[in-house]
């Protein structure tokens, strides 16, 4: 986003604190889709990420005039949507880690570089994405905060409800659990082809 | 931060995984950093790991942001805007070209052809029953009704339910939508239509071997009319023979002959000197039987002002009148409404049961004979404001009305909250409310007089007292939510499966007091009615506003921004 964009994002912000119900349809219109992607990729399904949207909408709504206009707008866009996506997997208890579920059994040695380039040459996106939807609420809710929404391991911390030293651990531990499932789904693409 | 791990390899100690990760993402502190990217100079296992981390976190982010899918439509259309001078412009826009259409389509051409054959009325049942059913393409109008009815009520339904179900049972429903409206009836039978003629006459002697569709001034039968009579006009006067039923449309209606069927007329008066077959069944002004005149069957009556009746009626009696004047033979239970008065003549002969409900105690001749005195209830439409039993109905409304909308909140939430959100939109809401309370009647009532769109009319007519009834919950919600003070919702509701769950138990709260307070207001004379009106209008407006944004939800597919972040 550009200076000219940002200031005409700023601009409209301001307008929709107001009131202004047509700068809010722009503001929506500009973030719905990165706000539904986001969802997609941190709940289950499809129908679940859509209530997410507007549900988040609504929040962002009522909250826009606590808004810090210091702070980057989707920064603050994401934080919201992020703990209403987390609140909404923790209410349905499907969350199954807790915070320090399984820290002293992290793998902390080092692991063979070549297994692990030779696992990623055989992923694409799309086997990441299905690889991503075998992970654990709170593993994947990590990789998504991180890698597409860019949080740091503060805000990553304060979404998930875990102290700043455990975020490496939860976000390290997720990627284990993506390359079990890529290997997973390797092997029975394997056994798939090799079946009559 | 860092950890080391003894490594059997090429060097003695090699970084952990998650240094080099916090490396990678430059969460290592200075002196970590630097000692950690000398080594990786030197080692070529944990470059390698470096390079593979990387690599992965890259795959991670492009899998994450890829925009495979497409952000649904419904999402995209988002929020409803404020655009009050142009949605007020387009919407008495939209209503003056509608009124304009109707004029010079439908009730322009009608009142000619009243005033062709002499009849003109002023009263809104008139210028429905009387003017549209002369309008000359009526009988085309007929399957062009039922065709919009039943697309009407396949799309409400389909758009109301469609989050509910899933592609097997819309597909299932559209189907059937289609199947019912290929399977209806295509229209009357072969028949007999004379049109534009001011006097019709069918003489003594002469026989229409089937139905006869008349349009007239004064329509006279004196002949036979071997199947159904269908009249339009000023005069109907029967001296001839019906082997079937009657239809009439009219100012008079005389029958002196025989009907062997059903009498259904909606006239200003009906005098009825002859023999029906079966029932009569009327809607007039007035009506008037002789002594000498039988109906086969019972009769259903809906006089405005005097019934008098005097002839025979071998069955029961089912009325609402405003004067009734019983003189006559009647064979079964007698069931009467009469606001002003209710006379039983010393003629008057009654075989079952007369039960009564009036302002005021009937009159009874001691030489009627009767099988049962009259069991009267005296009605007085006052309301007793120091009865405890006077609140506690009001009571009893506000909870009928909670458990309602309650219902309604629970099964569509996003739909009880969009119409709500569209009771903001004032002028809008009122607008849209008052034109389509009175054009979705006026097509019901319309349909019902299809006989074969029956089904269909009574079905809109139903959801029509349905909406009517539920309209005022809506408006009652907002008036809830403003009381409390919070502001208008973000707008971004259409579509929604499941209640947002923050939003839930403040919205009930807010509609269970919004609503009395509605009908705390509804108490107040005068006031009162005018509010309840306003408010059913208003939420009838938004109820349609709904639907129709639920039918056209504006979709905008070409937006498809990138993640902020990206």
């Amino acid at each position: 986003m550009n200076a000219s964009d940002q200031l005409e994002l700023a601009e409209c912000i301001t307008r929709a604190r107001t009131g202004d119900l047509e700068a809010w349809g722009e503001l929506y219109r500009e973030f719905a889709g990165p706000i539904f992607r986001f969802c997609r990729r941190s709940l289950h399904t499809k129908e679940d990420a859509e209530d997410a949207t507007t549900e988040i909408f609504m929040k962002v709504h009522e909250k826009l005039a606590q808004y810090d206009s210091t702070r980057p707008f989707q920064a603050w866009l994401y934080k919201v949507a992020a703990n209403h996506c987390w609140d909404s997997l923790r209410r349905r208890r499907i969350r199954q880690d807790l915070e320090t579920e399984g820290v002293e059994e992290m793998p902390l040695e080092h692991p063979d570089p070549s297994q692990l380039n030779l696992l990623l040459d055989a992923q694409s996106t799309k086997e990441m994405r299905d690889a991503l939807k075998k992970l654990p609420a709170r593993a994947r809710m990590a990789l998504v905060l991180r890698y597409y929404t860019d949080m740091s391991y503060d805000e990553i911390a304060e979404t998930l409800g875990v102290r700043r030293n455990f975020v490496g651990v939860v976000l390290l531990r997720a990627r284990h659990q993506l390359r079990e499932a890529l290997t997973g789904q390797s092997l029975q693409g394997m056994n798939a082809e090799q079946t009559p | 931060m860092s950890q080391f791990n003894q490594h059997t390899g090429g060097f003695d100690r090699h970084y952990d995984e998650i240094t080099c990760l916090q490396y990678l993402e430059g969460l290592l502190d200075r002196p970590t950093a630097r000692e950690l990217s000398a080594h990786t100079d030197q080692c070529t296992d944990c470059r390698e790991l470096m390079h593979a981390l990387e690599r992965e976190s890259r795959l991670l982010s492009n899998a994450l942001r890829e925009q495979e899918e497409a952000v649904p439509a419904h999402l995209l259309a988002g929020p409803v805007r404020d655009k009050t001078p142009w949605a007020w412009v387009a919407s008495f826009g939209m209503a003056a070209a509608g009124v304009y259409w109707l004029w010079t389509s439908f009730i322009n051409p009608a009142m000619a052809q009243a005033n062709e054959v002499g009849f003109g009325s002023t009263d809104l049942l008139s210028t429905l029953f009387f003017q549209g059913a002369l309008w000359k393409g009526w009988p085309e109008m007929w399957s062009l009704i039922q065709g919009v009815a039943v697309v009407s009520l396949s799309v409400i339904g389909f758009f109301l339910l469609r989050r509910s179900l899933r592609k097997f049972n819309t597909i299932a429903m559209v189907m059937t939508a289609l199947l019912v409206a290929l399977g209806m009836p295509t229209g009357a039978s072969a028949a007999e239509i004379h049109r534009h003629e001011s006097h019709y006459t069918l003489p003594a002697g002469a026989v229409v071997h089937d139905d006869l569709i008349v349009f007239g001034d004064s329509v006279e039968i004196d002949g036979t009319v071997d199947g159904d009579l269908i009249s339009f006009g000023r005069n109907l006067t029967i001296t001839g023979h019906i082997t079937g039923d009657v239809i009439s449309f009219g100012a008079l209606t005389e029958i002196s002959g025989i009907v062997d069927g059903s009498v259904r007329s909606f006239s200003n008066q009906l005098m009825f000197r002859g023999k029906i077959g079966k029932n009569l069944m009327i809607f007039t002004n007035q009506l008037k039987t002789d002594a000498q005149s039988t109906i086969g069957w019972g009769a259903t009556l809906f006089v405005g002002g005097d019934a008098t009746l005097n002839g025979r009626i071998e069955r029961g009696i089912l009325g609402f009148t405003q004067r009734m004047d019983l003189n006559g033979f009647v064979g079964g239970n007698t069931d009467l409404k009469s606001s002003d008065s209710f006379t039983i003549g010393p003629q008057a002969q009654s075989m079952g049961k007369i039960a009564y409900t009036g302002s005021v105690q009937p009159e009874v001749s001691s030489s009627a004979k009767l099988a049962s005195p009259v069991e009267t209830t005296i009605e007085i439409h006052k309301i007793d404001w120091y009865a405890g039993i006077t609140y506690w109905h009001k009571l009893l409304f506000w909870g009928a009305g909670f458990v309602f909308g309650l219902v309604v909140l629970l099964i569509a939430p996003g739909f009880f909250v969009e119409t709500v959100q569209n009771v903001e939109r004032f002028g809008v809401s009122l607008g849209v409310g008052v034109l389509t309370i009175i054009a979705t009647f006026i097509v019901a009532v319309a349909v019902c007089f299809t006989i074969v769109g029956l089904g269909i009319g009574i079905a809109t007519l139903l959801l029509w007292f349905i909406a009517m009834y539920g309209s005022h919950l809506f408006t009652a919600a907002w008036l809830g939510r403003k009381l409390v003070g919070k502001k208008s919702f973000a707008g971004v509701v259409a579509g929604k499966k499941s209640w947002p769950v923050p939003y839930k138990g403040a919205l009930i709260g807010q509609f269970a007091l919004g609503l009395l307070l509605l009908d705390a207001i509804r108490l107040i004379p005068y006031v009162g009615f005018c509010a309840a009106v306003l408010a059913q209008v208003w939420g009838f407006g938004a109820l349609a506003l709904t639907i129709y944004h639920r039918i056209h939800p504006g979709v905008r597919s070409s937006i498809d921004a990138a993640p902020a972040t990206a």
